[in-house]
């Protein structure tokens, strides 16, 4: 079944999600939202899906650059109320490490501890780094890994199964931009470069 | 409120070095060990080893294809004479050969996973100068990864053709998941692709192992293989029996499909590229007998009589054969409702679990439960209607 137990953490974190809504959803269990016909739980259902979905795709595509042992971020401008989550999974993944997905209106900060989760919701990236950083040991020079990717990527290039049209299912325009990936070519598509200059 | 400041200190308490350490990259070898996978497929599966971390961290190629993994060879250089293969000895068109150290691999599989590019490393070889030895280089890797830097990330490690049971054992110790590419579904054809590569003690023997020593090791993702399609002009028939013994007798996780495309300077390279259609419709027939639970006997009827399948979808083809009368999905049995094309596990669960509430009513509702109508309205009858078909009339 696709619906999850937790749907209501999903549900309340679409951007349309409102009250009435919830309380509707309350009362049910997730196999009611599988396989109802009425109108309004098909529509639950398909909130669910789509906060699901930016969920994967943002963990999937975030990139996040180091800032000496302990410090990793990254650019996220999610369109549901998921910043949170999307930060915490990256810091139960690299633990002892601070983690700050953010933009330019606010920032989302997660760190694991011991198996704890300890985090902070709190204003634009810049500031948010600015203020870690004095308190964080700075990197030592290490190479980018922007640059190992691009290497590989290209090595895995087999032109025979050259497919643009699964390339765009599969990496939507609207998920990068929402990462700032820098496949984005367009004028408008921000990336961390542009809040933090090309190092 | 936690404070920034305090999460700083507590971040400094790391007793593992999540950098990894400070080694030179060479582009050249990058690239080149990198190419020496192009034809490997992977995929980061699911590994109760780390459950709060599940694989999901996808990338994707230009054509199409998943890269969550870092897939690289360890060394380009390999002793071995396969006709198919352009790190071959017996390949007229040398290459530089390369070799990374565990070191770079670790520090390079680190960087990438820190940042999010990958998911886990992915890590195959040619043979070198001795098998073991580069075996050993590949456990270290893994080892340096988990234990010095405890490293969460999938590892998949490929075991070498001929590598000693002591070397397969600790890979397993390090990995979510190995695999040794069967590359052939029979002697007789591993014979035709390679002169030094014995199908019995050097991989068989070797699977054997594996499944041995998995009630002992913890190998989250289990074992898998690989199957070159059609360079050692096998049929589908053939391969689909080869798997069904590594799915019944070894106890492979899954098997993998790679269309054969001939490599310039192989002993092969003006033999004929394998579609990419025969591949995915080998996947078909696999995801058919692995997760829709089809008898063997009911695939076979994908089969035309050269024992290849056609392009088209292999479940289609059985249904015409042995679908003899339409399916009520009212009364219909979970595994009756899987033989009907257009209905996956998903919506089959999901017709099981309506029914038990209301009735089945119509088209439309079986639309909305993820049925593909088109498909399997020709097989349905519901509520003792069903839609005219062609053979309604024939008679």
């Amino acid at each position: 079944m696709r619906v999850p137990e937790n749907f209501l953490f999903y549900l309340s974190a679409h951007e349309d999600c409102t009250q009435r809504l919830l309380a509707r959803a309350k009362g049910l269990v997730a196999e009611d939202l599988e396989v109802s016909h009425d109108a309004e739980l098909v529509r639950l259902r398909k909130m669910v899906s789509s906060v699901q979905l930016e969920v994967h795709r943002m963990k999937a595509f975030v990139r996040l650059k180091a800032f000496g042992p302990h410090l990793l971020y990254g650019y996220l401008k999610p369109r549901h109320r998921i910043g949170a989550h999307v930060c915490d999974h990256f810091a139960r993944r690299n633990p002892k490490t601070i983690v700050v997905l953010g933009n330019g209106r606010e920032s989302w900060i997660s760190l694991c501890s011991d198996g704890k989760i300890l985090r902070d919701h709190t204003g634009g990236i810049a500031e948010t780094l600015e203020q870690l950083r004095s308190n964080l040991p700075c990197s030592d020079e290490r190479w980018d890994p922007h640059d190992i990717w691009r290497i590989y990527i290209d090595s895995q290039y087999c032109p025979l199964r050259k497919n643009t049209a699964a390339f765009r299912r599969r990496m939507p325009r609207r998920d990068q931009d929402a990462t700032g990936l820098r496949l984005v070519q367009n004028k408008n598509g921000v990336t961390l470069d542009d809040f933090f200059g090309k190092d | 409120m936690v404070t920034l400041e305090k999460m700083a200190h507590l971040a400094q308490e790391s007793r593992f070095d999540s950098l990894g350490p400070a080694v030179s990259i060479d582009p050249e070898k990058l690239g080149a060990l990198g190419e020496g996978t192009r034809h490997d497929v992977c995929a980061s599966t699911f590994s109760p080893q780390s459950p709060l971390l599940p694989g999901i961290c996808h990338a994707f190629a230009h054509d199409g294809r998943c890269v969550s993994l870092f897939k690289t060879l360890y060394t380009n250089r390999c002793g071995h004479q396969c006709n198919y293969c352009s790190n071959a000895t017996n390949c007229s068109r040398k290459t530089r050969a390369f070799s990374y150290t565990p070191e770079e691999l670790v520090g390079i599989t680190l960087s990438l996973y820190r940042s999010n590019y990958i998911e886990g490393l992915f890590l195959s070889s040619g043979s070198g100068r001795n098998e073991d030895c580069v075996m050993e280089k590949m456990v270290e890797t893994a080892r340096i990864l988990r234990e010095k830097h405890g490293f969460n990330g999938y590892i998949h490690l490929k075991v070498l053709p001929g590598a000693d049971r002591s070397h397969i054992q600790e890979a397993m110790e390090l990995a979510d998941r190995v695999s040794i590419n069967l590359e052939a579904a029979s002697a007789s054809h591993m014979n035709e692709m390679s002169s030094t590569k014995d199908y019995e003690s050097d991989i068989l023997q070797r699977q054997r192992y594996i499944r041995d020593l998995m009630s002992k090791a913890n190998l989250p993702a289990g074992q898998t293989t690989q199957l070159v399609v059609g360079a050692g002009k096998e049929s589908d028939e053939e391969i689909f029996r080869r798997v069904l013994y590594e799915y019944q007798e070894i106890g492979v996780r899954r098997a993998y499909y790679s269309a054969f495309s001939p490599q310039k300077g192989t002993p092969f390279a003006n033999r004929e590229p394998q579609p990419l259609w025969r591949e995915h419709r080998l996947y078909q027939m696999d995801w058919l007998y692995r997760i829709y639970r089809f008898h063997p006997q009911e695939i076979e009827h994908a089969f035309d009589e050269n024992g290849f399948l056609q392009n088209s979808d292999p479940k289609m083809a059985i249904a015409r054969e042995l679908m003899d009368s339409p399916v009520d999905p009212n009364t219909a049995s979970y595994q009756e409702l899987l033989r009907v094309p257009g209905i996956g596990p998903r919506s089959a669960q999901r017709i099981v679990a309506l029914r038990q509430r209301q009735p089945v009513a119509g088209k439309a509702e079986l639309a909305s439960l993820g049925v593909r109508i088109k498909r399997a309205a020709p097989f349905l009858k519901i509520n003792g209607w069903r839609d005219a078909t062609l053979e309604m009339w024939s008679t």
